[in-house]
């Protein structure tokens, strides 16, 4: 039975049924409870975000405040997860990477490989991405494509309720070490979530707009941003059809090139950075493997390459709109 | 407790293991065949061998660049272990790991890291795990003096204080962290003063006489598995080689490694404390010392006729290769 | 900045490694941070400077403290002091009990007119072995100690810089102290100063005896009933002064069948039962065999001879031990010398 729910409760309650479901699943993170060893409620926050609100009172010591110690217990839900655990830690906005990029890069993502086949790193790490909330330069970046070039990691960007459950129960199921990226501005999002759990595979792009005129490739909160265009060009009368990514490690380059091959056309929506990111990424696949097909020559629209700024006429700008993503529709389309 | 005869002989073998491992690594990278970087242990091999006779397979280990010692000490097979740092497929990680991440987790022997520092959050998760679980494993880090440095051995030792793990932290100083002195590079001299500071024991030891580091392990590890938390010991050592191989060690003093040879030996002490004492005769010793020679022997001629991978196991063992 | 330097010296002796032992674990012995033994180091520094002594001599170490003063040494006092030039003995640095000696001998024949140690029972009982009748002034870095007391490091570097300007006779303020010597198959092996035992363990070890199991046969120059480590087993039973002529032996035994059974501090937090068979007077001179065919004996709460049943031992107390500086009869004598006051003539 599905209901409306948000982005934010669909993934609370995809982390209660996994941790109902298999008492290995812990979590950890700065304030996941929030409260631990103060004189007030134990369960006072649930995350920064009130995501993991709750899942205290039911678990108890399986949900772990952490003291604010990136790499220790980020490295610690990596080394429990090689014995025996299937810890799902949160690392508060995924600018923190910075301080235990180490124990993601260098150790969960390369033990299986390393060792010869012999060792899985079932680890879930959850993580805030995006900008848009005066957040500033080190609270809102997109570097979902950093962890996208380490072989050994997957990447889940999910865009809407729905997405956001199923993929998090793929991603604790799965032995392999995932980066969760949750974009803060989709917390609030309703959709319909099936009450139930089940699992989305990872590799598997979803065609959320059907069109014949151009394929536009996107992820994340920009899915949102995508569907705006498209129904704004509607009414000129070009038919987009839209892509999201869902995971970009590992990616679905079949959907993407099956679509391009039908439309003829590509615009890559993106909110990181120009460079070497997913926009370029998914550009390349199409410019190798569909060169044939494609009528117009590739358009990308991505944030610029600054930092994120904290004035808001400035993130404003910052961040990539509809407005773009029509003129970059028009130009494939020879409309400009 | 005192040490059975046959852990007696058994503490004896796994050192003695280790040294002919590391001496024989030494010979065979200067012939040029052993790719890579090879970072040997010999010298230290009281510190595993003193730690790992208190293990069982509840139990896991972290361990560093400087690993094989650990390795050995923890189980794993020395065939497998020389096949791997020859780079060959039948080698303990395939072929795919070499010398700095040698592995084998069915042994609980997490990997060697080519991260100074990498191992001690890792430690601090098995520790979580066996305690979550309620296995009664311990988890161990081995780290040098140069990691005890980074901040990621500061940030496990405190969280592993405060969530009580069964976690123990030994520091093996061997005095240099590649090539810089510890006297210049650790602002804080001994173990003792920073464990106290994470609210957890921290004692010194003399890493170059099993019976020392057995002793201090033992306790460590009794209070680990009565829950009564994380300990952190220092091994005072020395390594006989270089940071890695090919390193000329023109940092070290003169003579310095002949005199420590000659008067500190973790080995000559074992066989001179066990033979006075009437515990084990030269005789028993020398057996042992002719079979490890013949393992090691035999682990070379193996690893050296072993073949390659196959090319197609580049692309094995990720979720995916684009 | 430096004086005279045909002004008084004095030996500043600090073991970096002092108070590091297993005890840390197996019981709850204090750490002493090698920072704060610096600190007691400059402390001394200020004292010695005012009372005019020229030169301290210190030993060369590789752990820390000697770097530690270096650094310190780099950063001028404040201005109002004075310090003494430090000198680090030119010596080979082995990080072990060796360089203790070794510094002791050189302070010796410079010629110094102290020696401030600061350590345990161990550092002590390593200067003491060497420091001949160069007054000692005993500092303990730590509390599990038994022979130097825990005392201000400016006070003791005032008594102990009176003492070597010759403004406070030594006489009058020093104390010959006993020792417990052991010989090895009849060769005089090594010395202690509080206590001497004997286990049934084998080995070394980590050093620190801390169980009762094994404990045989304890000797003791002195033994106070408010004293930490093995020396409280004969000081809860029946208390020697450091003063007294002789000092005691005790033969111990399993606390299921001894007649008499001790609760002991063994270590700081670490109350042991222990069992005694027998406590006797030890007196002066007299040569007392070991009765255990094989073991360790600890010297001072610290194994430190491994034996076997070739091996003959044998334990004798001797009033040759090491002068101490008792902190406050200097002081007192400063006081009533008027020393360290005057009367402003303003």
């Amino acid at each position: 039975m599905a209901r409306n729910i948000s982005y934010q409760q669909a993934i609370g309650e995809a982390l209660a049924q996994e941790m109902e479901r298999d008492e290995t699943v812990i979590l950890m993170g700065e304030d996941v409870a929030g409260g631990a060893g103060s004189p007030g409620e134990d369960d006072a926050w649930g995350g920064v975000l009130g995501v993991t609100k709750g899942l205290y009172g039911k678990f108890g010591d399986r949900v772990m405040d952490t003291p604010i110690t990136e790499s220790a217990f980020i490295g610690a839900a990596v080394g429990a997860a090689t014995s025996g655990l299937r810890p799902v830690a949160e690392l508060m906005f995924i600018d923190f990477m910075g301080v235990c990029f180490d124990q993601m890069f260098n150790q969960a993502a390369k033990f299986r490989y390393m060792f010869g086949g012999n060792a899985e790193t079932p680890v879930v790490i959850r993580t805030m991405y995006g900008a848009g909330f005066r957040a500033a330069a080190q609270h809102s970046q997109c570097l979902y494509p950093v962890f996208t070039h380490i072989p050994g990691l997957k990447v889940v960007t999910p865009s809407t309720p729905y997405d956001a459950k199923g993929l998090l129960i793929q991603s604790i199921r799965d032995n392999d070490p995932v980066i969760f990226c949750e974009h803060k501005a989709l917390y609030t999002l309703e959709g319909d979530v099936p009450e139930e759990a089940y699992a989305i595979p990872f590799g598997e792009a979803n065609v959320t707009r059907e069109g014949d005129d151009v394929t536009i490739v996107t992820l994340g909160r920009m899915l949102h941003v995508a569907h705006e265009a498209a129904d704004a060009l509607a009414k000129e009368k070009i038919s987009c059809e839209v892509v999201d990514l869902r995971t970009t490690s590992p990616m679905d380059t079949d959907t993407i090139i099956e679509s391009v091959e039908n439309t003829g056309r590509l615009v890559v929506l993106d909110e990181s950075h120009p460079r070497c990111s997913i926009a370029t990424d998914v550009s390349a696949i199409v410019a190798q493997e569909a060169f044939g097909a494609l009528k117009a020559p590739i358009r990308m629209v991505t944030a610029p390459h600054v930092p994120v700024p904290f004035a808001e006429n400035l993130e404003d700008l910052y961040i990539p709109d509809a407005g773009q993503v029509q003129q970059a529709v028009r130009t494939v389309m020879g409309k400009d | 407790m005192p040490l059975s005869k046959d852990e007696l002989l058994k503490a004896y073998r796994m050192m003695k293991t280790i040294r002919e491992f590391e001496e024989r690594l030494h010979v065979e990278f200067a012939t040029g065949e052993i790719p890579g970087f090879v970072h040997l242990y010999a010298g230290e091999e009281a510190s595993a061998t003193g730690f790992c006779m208190h293990l069982d397979d509840r139990d896991k280990i972290a361990s560093n660049h400087r690993g094989h010692g650990h390795s050995i000490g923890k189980g794993c097979d020395v065939d497998a272990m020389m096949a791997e740092i020859y780079g060959r497929g039948n080698g303990l990680c395939g072929g795919k790991g070499g010398s700095m991440h040698i592995a084998d987790l069915s042994k609980g022997m997490m990997g060697a890291n080519g991260i100074v520092g990498g191992g001690s959050p890792l430690a601090c998760g098995a520790a979580l795990a066996a305690k979550q679980l309620g296995t009664g494993g311990v988890a161990i880090s081995f780290f040098g003096d140069g990691a005890s440095n980074q901040g990621t051995s500061m940030e496990s030792l405190n969280l592993a204080s405060v969530w009580n793990l069964p976690c123990i932290f030994v520091v093996e100083n061997n005095g240099y962290a590649e090539a810089t002195s510890s006297k210049y590079s650790v602002a804080c001299d001994d173990a003792a003063d920073r464990a106290s500071a994470f609210n957890m024991p921290g004692v010194v030891v003399d890493g170059h006489d099993f019976f020392a580091v057995y002793e201090a392990a033992g306790e460590a590890v009794k209070r680990a598995r009565e829950g009564k938390g994380p300990t952190l010991i220092e091994c005072k050592l020395n390594r006989y080689y270089g940071h890695f191989e090919g390193d000329a060690q023109t940092y070290r003093g003169k003579d310095e490694v002949k005199n420590l040879r000659a008067t500190i030996d973790c080995l000559d002490r074992f066989r001179a404390k066990v033979t006075s004492a009437d515990l084990l005769s030269e005789a028993e010793l020398d057996v042992i010392d002719g079979e490890v020679a013949a393992l090691i022997d035999g682990s070379v001629e193996k690893a050296k006729a072993a073949p390659m991978p196959a090319p197609a196991e580049l692309l094995t063992d990720v979720y995916i290769s684009y | 900045m430096s004086l005279d330097d045909h002004a008084p010296s004095i030996g500043v002796l600090a073991n970096p490694a002092a108070g590091r032992d297993i005890r840390r674990l197996v019981a709850q012995a204090s750490v002493f941070p090698i920072a704060e033994k610096r600190n007691m180091i400059t402390r001394l520094f200020s004292s010695l400077g005012m009372l005019g002594v020229g030169t301290v001599y210190m030993m060369s170490d590789g752990n820390g403290i000697a770097d530690r003063i270096r650094h310190a040494l780099e950063t001028p006092p404040p201005s109002d002091q004075i310090w003494p030039k430090v000198v680090f003995l030119d010596m080979p640095i082995e990080d072990r009990a060796v360089d203790t000696l070794v510094a002791a001998e050189k302070m010796v024949a410079h010629g110094v007119g102290g020696i401030i140690v600061l350590g345990g029972d161990g550092t002590h009982r390593l200067v003491a072995s060497r420091a001949g009748d160069v007054p000692i002034t005993a500092l303990s870095t730590g509390t599990n100690n038994v022979f130097p007391a825990m005392r201000e490091a400016s006070i003791a570097g005032l008594a102990a810089g009176l003492v070597a300007t010759g403004q406070v006779p030594v006489g009058d303020c020093a104390v010959r102290n006993k020792v417990l010597r052991v010989d090895v198959n009849g060769v005089e092996s090594d010395l202690a100063l509080v206590d001497l035992c004997t286990s049934t363990e084998l080995w070394i070890g980590s050093r620190a005896l801390w169980r009762a199991e094994g404990l045989d046969q304890l000797f003791l120059s002195f033994a106070e009933a408010d004293a930490i480590g093995l020396s409280s087993i004969g000081g809860l039973i029946r208390p020697v002064t450091r003063a007294a002529e002789g000092g005691l032996w005790l033969n111990l035994a399993d606390p299921a069948s001894a007649p008499i059974i001790v609760t002991a501090p063994l270590a700081p937090g670490l109350m042991i039962d222990i069992g005694v068979e027998a406590v006797q007077d030890l007196r002066p001179g007299e040569a007392i065999s070991l009765r255990a065919e094989r073991g360790v004996v600890a010297l001072d709460g610290e194994r430190e001879i491994e034996f076997s049943q070739t091996d003959k031992l044998a334990v004798r107390l001797e009033w040759d031990g090491p002068l101490t500086l008792d902190i406050s009869k200097v002081m007192t004598y400063a006081a009533e010398h008027e020393l360290l006051h005057r009367v402003n003539a303003n």
